[in-house]
């Protein structure tokens, strides 16, 4: 027990939920069937609102987090209006320069400190490791100090917020809402013939999408004590993008699935040390060799239900 | 791992076009699960043998351990493998004095926050070091250093020379010498030689670094009642500078500071001599590269920069350390990031050895805290209060493609 509650280990799993929160947030945009490439972008305006609200004006951490996915949210619809007009690559395209319009913008501005980044934000850790301290919580408590203790109530937060997600996304695909963006996924003209206002429903989920990857950011922010214009740029994106297609994009458990591997995979593959991004890179291209729908696909679900069914009786 | 291989090509060529039964999936399963296992296997081998720490210091008593954070794969290799380089001379020379046994523990951190993050939790937590060196850069060092702070390891960065950083916390340190204490030197010197009035300032402005050193320089100058009559930005990998330049030239200014990386200084210094400046360059840290001197050629000549390290110094120390680092490493020079490191090794060793201890990580901070009138190889070193490093630089310049001390 006392292995597993490392902080090292504590600490990984964090990433790793941060990470699958940002899977979500791809997925919700795939599930009209659009490749947007701007989830970095959104990240990032939600990363420095929250920053930026809670170091420069003071606001506090649950209230500054959401307003950052909100943020995100807003500028995801002004600019979704002409960009949705495009489809596959085109799209791609338009939202990987937004990406980078963003970047570019956060590298100008004084208030985001330009490259120089923001540094010395408080982080929910330290936050409520202090609420702990002042609830007279001794150093020791159950064995954990108080450092574990705050980090695994911070991964219960995010445990919570994914659990959240997770579940309003299986409701979502069964509800009207979600009915539409399969119908637009499957056929953008068919949907539109049978009376779908398709650019609400994409616009709809681009916004989604952009409002959970700002909070994504805001989180991000508040775990890493610094951010700065670069760990939003290009590479970022495809990142998140390979959570996706590692993991598969049909149903929300896939991108989930792929930040979690893409995550731990680094880490695992220390003790490689200089070739472990080679090992990484060959594991994706194996995979898109053998499993181009990614390791979860619906056949797989059915598959498995239809055997472990079999097993019971 | 021929032989899955083939079976691989036959498997997929089977199946081209037809309908893919759950059987065949199921063996292709199998083939993937293999191929990845070979490749996890071979490749581990290869990586194990190359930076398992050496293993003999544990008849001489318990080694210390030190964690290492360093930027050893991406775009700024060389950079962590010139501080690997200079760490593992140090360590062979200090295991080999045998006051003190010291084990290093290398990790990567690719040049990006949440790695360093991983791995300053990795060094902690796991293999439990005494202290820790690193990370390479002052953005990893910005989310690595609160963590070792929070949990009572000491941390010391080698090249991390951005404002701020030792004002993290008690236990964090470094041994650069950051560009508010090294850029003024060499500004400064540049207004007393040439009798500076106008000057025109560039700099990167996307890149966190060169933003520092160019608040900096500006701040210098206005100290010193020098005008600045131009300041015109760039980007990193820009490649043409000639309408900053055109209208630089057309100032006619007593002097150019420039702030960024050598890629970009020796470009600008080029197109620069190409357009008839002839005026004097003083660069930040980034001037200080032979790697300048290869790209502008016969341009750098003028080109003044404040160094801790001059290869050129006439002491001892000194040029043992290169004798040493050349034997070892091929004949290569050692430059300041491998120099830097391998002073650090030392900090942390006579630290070591002034607290007595091999794992206390308390004892050990307040070692180094009080450390006075250390002599390294980038000249003599002390940390002040607030833990920044106290040391001269020396102000270079280039003359016949040479770095040369500015007298």
């Amino acid at each position: 027990m006392d292995m597993l509650l490392n902080q090292y280990y504590l600490q990984i799993a964090v990433f790793v939920m941060v990470n699958a929160i940002l899977g979500v947030s791809i997925y919700l945009t795939l599930s009209t069937g659009q490749l947007s490439l701007g989830n970095a972008g959104f990240m990032s305006i939600g990363a420095y609102t929250c920053a930026i609200l809670t170091v420069k004006a003071g606001f506090p951490v649950y209230l500054a987090i959401p307003i950052g996915g909100i943020a995100a949210s807003l500028m995801s619809i002004i600019i979704g209006f002409p960009a949705l007009r495009l489809t596959g690559i085109y799209l791609a395209i338009a939202t990987l320069g937004f990406g980078e319009v963003v970047r570019v913008i956060v590298l100008n501005l004084k208030i985001t400190n330009g490259a120089l980044g923001i540094s010395g934000i408080p982080t929910l850790g330290t936050k409520i490791s202090k609420m702990l301290s002042s609830f007279g919580l001794p150093q020791k408590f159950g064995g954990l100090s108080v450092q574990q203790t705050s980090t695994l109530l911070v991964l219960l937060i995010l445990v919570l917020i994914l659990v959240f997600l997770v579940f309003f996304c299986v409701r979502l695909n069964r509800s009207r809402v979600g009915r539409a963006f399969a119908a637009i996924k499957a056929d953008e003209s068919a949907a539109e013939a049978m009376g779908i206002n398709t650019t609400y429903y994409k616009l709809l989920a681009f916004a989604l999408g952009a409002l959970i990857a700002g909070i994504a950011g805001g989180l991000s922010a508040h775990l890493t004590f610094f951010i700065g214009p670069k760990d939003f740029a290009y590479h970022r994106t495809v990142e998140i993008l390979l959570y996706a297609v590692l993991g598969g994009s049909d149903l929300v458990f896939g991108p989930i699935v792929g930040a979690l591997i893409l995550t731990l995979l680094p880490e695992l593959l220390r003790s490689a040390s200089n070739y472990r991004l080679m090992i990484y890179g060959a594991l994706l291209v194996t995979m898109m060799a053998f499993r181009p729908q990614g390791l979860i696909s619906e056949e797989t679900v059915r598959f498995w239900k239809s055997k472990l069914g079999r097993g019971s009786k | 791992m021929t032989n899955i291989n083939l079976s691989i090509i036959k498997h997929k060529h089977n199946k081209d076009g037809v309908f893919v039964t759950m059987k065949k999936g199921f063996i292709k399963k199998w083939v993937t699960g293999l191929t990845i296992g070979a490749l996890l296997l071979t490749t581990a081998g290869c990586g194990g043998g190359g930076t398992a720490p050496a293993a003999n210091n544990d008849s001489k008593g318990e080694a210390a351990k030190i964690g290492v954070i360093a930027y050893l794969t991406g775009g700024g290799a060389a950079y962590g493998t010139a501080i690997k380089e200079g760490l593992d001379l140090a360590k062979d020379e200090i295991n080999a004095q045998g006051k003190v046994q010291i084990e290093l523990i290398y990790t990567d951190s690719r040049g990006e926050k949440t790695e360093a993050i991983n791995a300053a939790n990795k060094l902690i937590n796991k293999d439990n070091v005494v202290g820790i060196i690193g990370p390479t850069l002052s953005g990893e060092m910005f989310a690595a250093g609160p963590i070792a702070n929070q949990a009572g390891v000491p941390i010391m960065g080698t090249s991390t020379t951005a404002e701020g950083i030792p004002a993290l916390g008690d236990f964090v340190f470094r041994n650069a010498l950051p560009e508010f204490l090294a850029v003024p030197q060499a500004v400064e010197k540049a207004i007393s030689t040439y009798d500076l009035k106008k000057v025109a300032v560039m700099y990167s402005n996307n890149n966190d670094w060169a933003v520092s050193g160019y608040k900096t320089i500006e701040s210098t100058l206005k100290k010193n009642g020098v005008e600045i009559i131009a300041t015109e930005t760039f980007a990193d990998k820009d490649t043409d500078y000639s309408a900053q330049l055109t209208k630089i030239a057309s100032l006619k200014p007593d002097a150019v500071m420039v702030s960024s990386l050598y890629q970009e200084a020796a470009l600008v210094l080029k197109k620069a001599r190409e357009i008839g400046i002839t005026v004097p360059f003083v660069g930040t840290n980034g001037f200080n590269s032979p790697e300048l001197i290869k790209i502008a050629g016969p341009a750098a000549d003028g080109a003044i920069v404040a160094s801790p390290w001059f290869p050129g110094k006439a002491d001892e120390k000194v040029q043992k350390f290169i004798a040493d680092y050349k034997a070892k490493y091929n004949n290569k020079v050692p430059d300041q990031f491998a120099a830097q490191a391998y002073d650090a090794l030392y900090l942390y060793a006579s630290a070591l050895e002034q607290a007595g201890t091999t794992t206390d990580r308390q004892k050990l901070r307040d070692a180094i805290a009080t450390i006075k009138d250390f002599q390294g190889v980038t000249g003599k070193f002390a940390f002040d209060e607030n833990r920044e490093p106290v040391m001269n630089a020396t102000v270079l310049i280039i003359k016949d493609g040479q770095f040369t001390e500015l007298k």
